[in-house]
């Protein structure tokens, strides 16, 4: 089937494939791409973005993709990112809609983001805080853990964003989007804020990568911040059984899911009601400035 | 008839056996020349200036090596000369060793070894290597670059094959998508349904099986061409393809979807997913 999006002739196929064990259909992945897509879009563009998809579906083995496919559109422009080997790698940017339903009709489901510009790629635009799991803990311990770095946060006057992971955990944003900062530096900070909850908190909390899937445990994830590491964009949908999308959430509802008062779990169809209503609660992720302390 | 990629001798010991190299293996990637559509000439490459977009000349043309970005040690040829391992057009066998204990990851371009002139000496290396079941490694120079090589000897004849330098593998710790893999839990119920999977799929090695469908079409194509048949473009790409309006396909398909999960119910289980449960 072939289409037009904004001007750009795109072909489509297996509309009515199952992506999902659930039932969700390529042509419903799409969909979601194609309406998600003016508060997806901002959040990927300029960025050397890594696909992963599952042409077979997402219970099927899928494969992460660096490399830009050479079958790409023309209008799909590159960018060189961290390399291999064999030098700098060109990445796939998404810039318009149209990019996100040619993503969707290869089935890269998933979309993960470097924390820095392609145009910098020395310079992280956020620190993220990426919130792991362990057995008998849940996205609810999550919150509870992503409060206590709130107030880290709040003690040297930075502000944070939650969404969540779309699969069991939690992801906190500190936006920076100023110049001079290196991802040494936003790791380090990371690290640092982590460590001073694992003292306070040493049951529930580790900095340690060995020590992630101890039970009762989070992870605070401080390597995320590493030049070479991607994080699951916001508004990505996951390889789940369900097709559970990586949800910017409000602190009101952090701290109502840190009470047991809410799930914060959200699918394509319930991103796009809360979208309708709420529009894009990650939108100051990408123009608030602030400064790591020293 | 195949050409020598390279003659010299084994050096093993005090024997000295002449031989040959070649290629074992034929790549065979269709190639094509890039061609300017009105006039059918040939596309060439020129070298510019960055700066100004003009011609260089061969002899303005230096080597740089980029330290940092955009700062540059220029390095003479002259000054490259003495680490050019000298052509020495000799293999120098220096241990023999289990085929096993070598990773497949090292080896990479492979060779017929022949033997130049007499083939008693050849023979002999080969049956007692054969024999003893040891693959030799050796060194020896091609193309101004030193390698290292294992000789095998398999049915009487020899085979060597290049290997990497191990700090050229790539280590699998520098690969993100490879953490973690340790801690996955499975169970020995799942191992056990993997390994019968396995096993109800385990056959010997037929290379002939597998073919590079791409090029065997590519070369059809080529050949319907050059013999000036028609040749019937497969889909896809008709003429004048239809445009279809997006939104009206995607909900045609997203319904389609939705009643498919309310007709099987088992395969449409999927929680309301609301984030005020009972608040």
């Amino acid at each position: 089937m072939t289409t037009e999006v904004d001007g750009r002739r795109l072909t489509l196929s297996n509309l009515d494939k199952v992506l999902y064990p659930s039932g969700f259909t390529k042509g419903e992945v799409i969909d979601y791409h194609a309406r998600i897509a003016p508060v997806y879009v901002p959040h990927l563009r300029s960025r050397a973005l890594t696909f992963r998809r599952f042409p077979d579906g997402t219970d099927g083995p899928g494969f992460f993709e660096k490399r830009c496919p050479t079958h790409r559109p023309e209008w799909v422009p590159v960018a060189l990112g961290p390399g291999d080997r064999r030098g700098g790698i060109e990445y796939c940017c998404v810039e318009e809609t149209a990019a996100l339903v040619w993503a969707g009709n290869m089935a890269a489901v998933e979309i993960h983001a470097p924390m820095a510009l392609a145009a910098d790629l020395d310079t992280p635009r956020a620190v993220v805080f990426d919130f792991d799991p362990g057995p008998h803990t849940d996205i609810s311990t999550c919150c509870e853990i992503a409060l206590g770095v709130r107030d880290i946060l709040a003690a040297v006057e930075l502000e944070g964003w939650c969404k969540t992971s779309g699969s069991k955990g939690l992801q906190l944003y500190v936006p920076l989007n100023s110049p001079g900062v290196t991802h040494a530096k936003a790791a380090e900070f990371a690290l640092a804020a982590g460590q001073v909850l694992e003292k306070q908190q040493p049951q529930r909390v580790t900095t340690v990568m060995a020590k992630a899937r101890r039970p009762g445990k989070i992870f605070v994830d401080w390597s995320q911040n590493a030049h070479h590491k991607t994080t699951i964009a916001p508004y990505s949908l996951r390889a789940r059984p369900d097709p559970t999308v990586s949800t910017p959430v409000s602190w009101d509802e952090v701290e109502a899911c840190a009470e047991g008062e809410v799930e914060l779990r959200f699918e394509a169809a319930d991103v796009l009601e809360r979208v309708e209503e709420l529009g894009d609660l990650f939108a100051p992720v990408l123009d608030t400035s602030q400064r790591l302390p020293g | 008839m195949p050409r020598p990629v390279w003659s010299g001798t084994i050096s093993f010991g005090l024997v000295a056996i002449p031989v040959k190299l070649f290629n074992a293996v034929n790549r065979k990637s269709v190639s094509f020349n890039q061609l300017d559509e009105r006039t059918m000439s040939r596309i060439r490459y020129r070298k510019v200036s960055d700066d100004t977009g003009d011609e260089v000349p061969d002899e303005h043309i230096i080597k740089g090596y980029e330290v940092s970005k955009g700062r540059y040690v220029v390095v003479d040829p002259d000054e490259l000369e003495p680490f050019i391992p000298a052509a020495t057009r000799t293999v120098d066998l220096e241990e023999f060793v289990e085929l096993s204990e070598i990773d497949p990851v090292y080896f990479e371009s492979a060779y017929h070894v022949a033997p130049d002139a007499n083939p008693k000496p050849y023979v002999l290396l080969a049956r007692a290597m054969e024999e003893a079941g040891k693959v030799g490694i050796a060194r020896f120079v091609m193309r101004n670059k030193q390698h290292t090589a294992a000789i095998r000897a398999e049915n009487g004849r020899l085979m060597t094959s290049t290997l990497a330098y191990a700090d050229e593998v790539v280590s699998p710790e520098a690969i993100d998508e490879l953490d973690g893999l340790d801690e996955v839990d499975v169970s020995a119920k799942e191992v056990k349904m993997a390994q019968s999977l396995v096993a109800s799929l385990s056959d010997s090695f037929e290379p002939h099986k597998y073919h590079d469908d791409y090029r065997e079409q590519v070369l059809d194509l080529i050949a319907k061409k050059a013999a000036g048949e028609e040749f019937e473009v497969p889909e896809p790409s008709d003429e004048k393809p239809k445009i279809v309006d997006l939104m009206a396909a995607l909900e045609a398909s997203v319904n389609a979807a939705k009643t498919a999960r309310k007709r099987h119910p088992a395969a449409g289980k999927r929680s309301a997913a609301k984030a005020r449960k009972s608040a």
